[in-house]
């Protein structure tokens, strides 16, 4: 920027100025206002959070911010201005010169967000050359090879002739960035840009759009459902609910006292890696006995009630042992079609005993599912074993495996895709008793019942299909399809990585809640460290196919012995806006560090 | 990359051979299979009036009193090597690809083949370029105008192109385009190399009625392609770029799209240059397909093996080139291999 005075938060005129704006989508039951008289301004320079659940109205809101709502059926009223274009009025060529020159976006899903058939050379280019149509193509090239240094992609003048598929996700998100960056808009504008990455990326790509803000005198507005993420990068938080801004105010003070009781459900929705398991136990347990209370009757099952099994590991008898498994996968590649071999998990071993939850934290590519489906047998080891309940199950063919898949359940990532969107909950969650043998159709309806009541649904849904239900209730469907057959151990996939953090919360409840009252053995897989430590006894780190440490959960993340641990420890986000800024600089360090050792 | 290449020609070559052996099969051993004695054959292969004669000739000249597996052992020297019959005290060479020679006028299966060649591949190529440029065209404004007039009318008329066959089309197109009309002229076939004018104005007829077949596909094929690519992503992105929709619609939205529909245009010129049988028959040109239905007629076996392995030969050969593209179209299939 030309300006360097325009640095500062705050000063001079808004660069984004939103009134009273709504959003109103037709449809056939009615109106439905995505976005209800929403205000706020982001002056030059400055940055701007906005949080909310999914279906707050913040995406709708950002896509209006773009003047991508033309064409589709959106009707908008109110004042709607960014970088001096009246978004609402101004004709389709005026709205197409100010995006990617005035404001950019950064979308959710690098994976698909850039078009995988052109290199992003060409993409970069394109961005560039729409906006400056006098520019060579050369200084294009120039222009794009720069933008690609400045959001960190190693050997930007090679990579620019590559393709998106030969990208990580997190690369991918930072060709996006710099395909924002082309033609130094004043505004960028970042769609929940971390949701789809690993913690340790999410991290790096937070410290850039940071490193941009300043360097650039850039103004930010970054969308999020996680209060988290935001509270380190931004100066202002707008929170969202229903298409309606309910707080608005500075970071700190909205963070450290909030006004409105929706804004204090969110954060403490927010999973505290720094919360140890015992403590968020006992917050549970009391919570639930709270509202066993105040509703005696409501309860469905009287023999959960509260018990106190003590604080702490309750080690009861082995249940599992796994011993220095290693998943080998054929790679093809090279020049003749040779195939290398590639050992997703190399070398795993624990045991694990009744009643107890391990948590497993890795990165993608780390190899824990992998891991949790040998332990499924969904994949038979290529070495090692696998003993459950003294049975060796390593290489027992189908047949026999059959009975024993009552004992070992999955709960899947993906709740929108694990479920038969053409079976109803009904048959989802009862086919499992069929399949072992129970041939009685009403009595499978009558458990089903009551465990759909028991997972916070009700028996009336017995008839429904999937798609008529939100991310956190497919969960919770796919947590009773898993619970049916009274299973000893339930692998649990990244339950929650694919809802918000609200859901979240009240899922991981109900899963605590579960283990108690079914007296379950969880292994609980996650990329999330706060989420691990709140549900894990023990903990294993992975990273690439090896457990790097492995301990009691509070020991591993008040004492982390291994500079991988420590690394994500330090990338984890953290509500404190102060802290975030803290950890940022000890980020670069450690970065730095572990670069040197690698 | 090139091994990639040449597992493809090998997997080709290898197809090839098989179409081979099964269609050879199908002629010379399944009648006999059928209870069929080797004379009964060798009779239908001689004419009107088999004399004793005549079938002892005709089975020793094709090796009919052989095992099969002999026979289809000369029948492949034959195209590797050439082969020599006797007819008589008279031996006839026939060179290296031969198919063998027409039982009705004794002529070389391949170079009658070889003759009607260019009558087929202008038909094929000239129909192929106006539908995928016909189809891909009504299919992209079908999509991005979902829902209008044109959309509707467009599916249509693209539904009602899939539903009738050519003999209903063309037969309607020649009578009153051509004789009630006089809009155009009746199809025929000048070489190329003669006059391109008159090439195209004596094709245009039979391409227009074939396309309008296949192009009703395509057609409809690429509005639903399309309107699954304007849906993703990565088109966001380039809007967001503030990239005209021109722009956005092709080059972002058509090469994705595109893709899938470069898969089926191979298979269907392959199909076509096998012979367009039926288009060829009612407009009466004299090329590949036309021959196979005579052959047919007249039980003309050679003929007709020799018409269904060059059939094979292009949808195999086709389908080659479109694999061997596929890469270039799509980077994402090159990372695969």
């Amino acid at each position: 920027m030309t300006n360097p005075g325009t640095r500062t938060a705050g000063s001079g005129d808004p660069v984004v100025s939103v009134r009273d704006l709504s959003i109103t989508f037709a449809s056939m039951d009615g109106d439905v206002h995505a976005v209800k008289n929403l205000s706020f301004e982001v002056p030059a320079g400055g940055a701007l959070g906005i949080v909310g659940e999914s279906g707050s109205g913040k995406s709708v809101t950002s896509l209006a911010l773009m003047g991508l709502h033309r064409g589709s059926k959106a009707r908008m009223s109110g004042g709607l201005t960014v970088a001096g274009v009246d978004v609402v009025s101004a004709p389709d060529s005026r709205i197409r010169a100010m995006r990617g020159n005035d404001i950019a976006m950064v979308f959710q899903d690098p994976m698909s967000s850039l078009h995988p058939q052109y290199t992003i050379g060409n993409q970069l280019i394109e961005a560039y050359r729409t906006h400056r149509p006098k520019a060579s193509a050369a200084e294009a090239k120039a222009r794009s090879i720069d933008a690609l240094e400045r959001v960190g992609i190693p050997e930007p003048a090679k990579r620019i002739n590559s393709y998106p598929h030969e990208f990580s996700g997190g690369m991918r998100q930072r060709v996006l960035i710099a395909m924002g960056l082309v033609c130094e808009p004043k505004v960028l504008l970042a769609d929940e840009p971390t949701t789809a990455l690993d913690v340790t990326v999410q991290a790096q790509i937070l410290d850039l759009l940071d490193d941009l803000r300043q360097d650039l005198g850039m103004s930010l507005i970054l969308v999020s459902h996680d209060l988290a993420v935001v509270a380190g990068s931004v100066d202002e938080v707008l929170v969202m609910k229903k298409g309606e801004a309910v707080e608005r105010g500075d970071v700190r003070s909205v963070l450290s006292s909030p006004e409105h009781p929706y804004t204090r459900s969110l954060l403490a929705a927010v999973p505290r890696v720094e919360v140890s398991r015992a403590q968020r136990r006992a917050e549970v347990r009391a919570d639930r006995a709270a509202a066993q209370q105040a509703a005696p009757q409501a309860e469905a099952t009287p023999k959960g009630s509260v018990k106190d099994s003590g604080s702490g590991v309750a080690k009861g008898e082995l249940l599992l042992s796994v011993t220095d498994v290693r998943q080998k996968f054929k790679v093809r590649g090279g020049m003749f079609g040779r195939t290398t071999d590639f050992y997703a998990v190399d070398g795993v071993s624990f045991d694990l005993y009744q009643g107890e939850t391990l948590g497993i934290v890795g990165e993608s590519g780390s190899g824990k599912s992998t891991l949790s489906r040998m332990v499924m047998r969904l994949l038979q080891p290529t070495e090692g074993s696998i003993v459950f309940e003294g049975n060796d199950i390593t290489r027992l063919p189908e047949r026999k495996l059959r009975p024993l898949r009552r004992d070992i359940q999955m709960i899947f990532q993906n709740p929108y895709s694990s479920l038969n969107p053409r079976l109803t909950v009904g048959d989802s969650i009862g086919t499992a008793l069929r399949v072992q043998g129970e041939g009685d159709g009403k009595l499978i309806k009558r458990k089903v019942q009551e465990l759909l009541e028991r997972v916070g649904l009700e028996a009336n849904h017995y008839n429904r299909f999937p798609h008529a239900f939100s991310g956190g209730q497919r969960q919770r469907i796919a947590i009773a399809r898993a619970l049916i057959l009274n299973p000893k151990l339930v692998i649990c996939d990244e339950p929650v990585s694919a809802l918000d953090v609200s859901t979240q919360d009240q899922v991981l409840r109900l899963l605590s809640e579960l283990q108690d009252d079914f007296d379950l053995t969880l292994i609980f897989v996650a990329h999330d460290l706060a989420v691990v430590r709140q549900v894990s006894d023990r903990v294993a780190v992975m990273r690439k196919g090896k457990v790097v440490e492995m301990g009691d959960g509070d020991a591993v993340y008040e004492n982390p012995q291994h500079d991988y641990t420590k690394q994500l420890l330090a990338a984890a986000p953290i509500l404190d806006p102060d802290e975030a800024k803290r950890q940022r600089s000890a980020r670069q360090q450690l970065r730095k560090q572990v670069s040197a050792v690698v | 990359m090139l091994t990639y290449i040449l597992r493809r020609l090998g997997a080709g070559a290898l197809l090839l051979g098989i179409v081979t052996m099964v269609t050879f099969v199908i002629f010379y051993g399944v009648p006999r299979m059928a209870g069929q004695t080797v004379e009964q054959l060798a009779a239908m292969y001689v004419g009107r009036a088999p004399t004793p004669a005549a079938i002892e000739a005709t089975i020793e000249r094709l090796n009919l009193d052989q095992p099969i597996a002999v026979q289809f052992w000369e029948f492949l020297k034959g195209i590797f090597i050439g082969a020599d019959y006797q007819y008589g005290r008279d031996i006839v060479h026939c060179s290296a690809p031969c198919f063998g020679y027409s039982f009705q006028n004794n002529t070389e299966v391949f170079g009658e083949i070889v003759k009607r060649l260019p009558v087929t591949f202008s038909l094929a190529i000239g129909a192929g370029v106006l539908w995928l440029i016909g189809g891909v065209a009504v299919g992209v404004v079908s999509a991005i105008k979902k829902g209008s007039i044109f959309d509707r009318v467009a599916m249509g008329v693209a539904l009602a192109g899939v539903s009738m066959p050519i003999f209903f089309t063309g037969l309607l197109a020649l009578a009153f385009l051509v004789h009630s009309w006089k809009i155009l002229p009746n199809a025929s076939y000048t070489p190329f190399t003669e006059n391109p004018v008159a090439w195209a104005s004596g094709l245009f007829l039979p391409w227009v009625v074939l396309a309008f077949l296949h192009a009703a596909q395509y057609a409809r094929q690429t509005r639903a392609g399309m309107l699954e690519t304007m849906g993703e992503d990565y088109i966001r992105t380039a809007r967001a770029k503030g990239l005209k929709e021109r722009t956005v619609v092709l080059k972002h939205g058509l090469r994705p799209t595109l893709t899938p529909i470069l898969t089926i245009f191979g298979l269907d010129i392959g199909l076509v240059l096998g012979g367009a049988v039926l288009t060829e028959q009612v407009f009466s040109l004299n090329g590949i397909g036309r021959y196979a239905v005579n052959a047919i007629a007249y039980k003309d076996l050679p003929v007709v093996l020799g018409v269904t392995l060059f059939g094979a030969i292009f949808i195999v050969v086709c389908n080659l080139l479109v694999d061997l593209l596929y890469p270039l179209v799509d980077p994402r299939v090159r990372a695969a291999h």
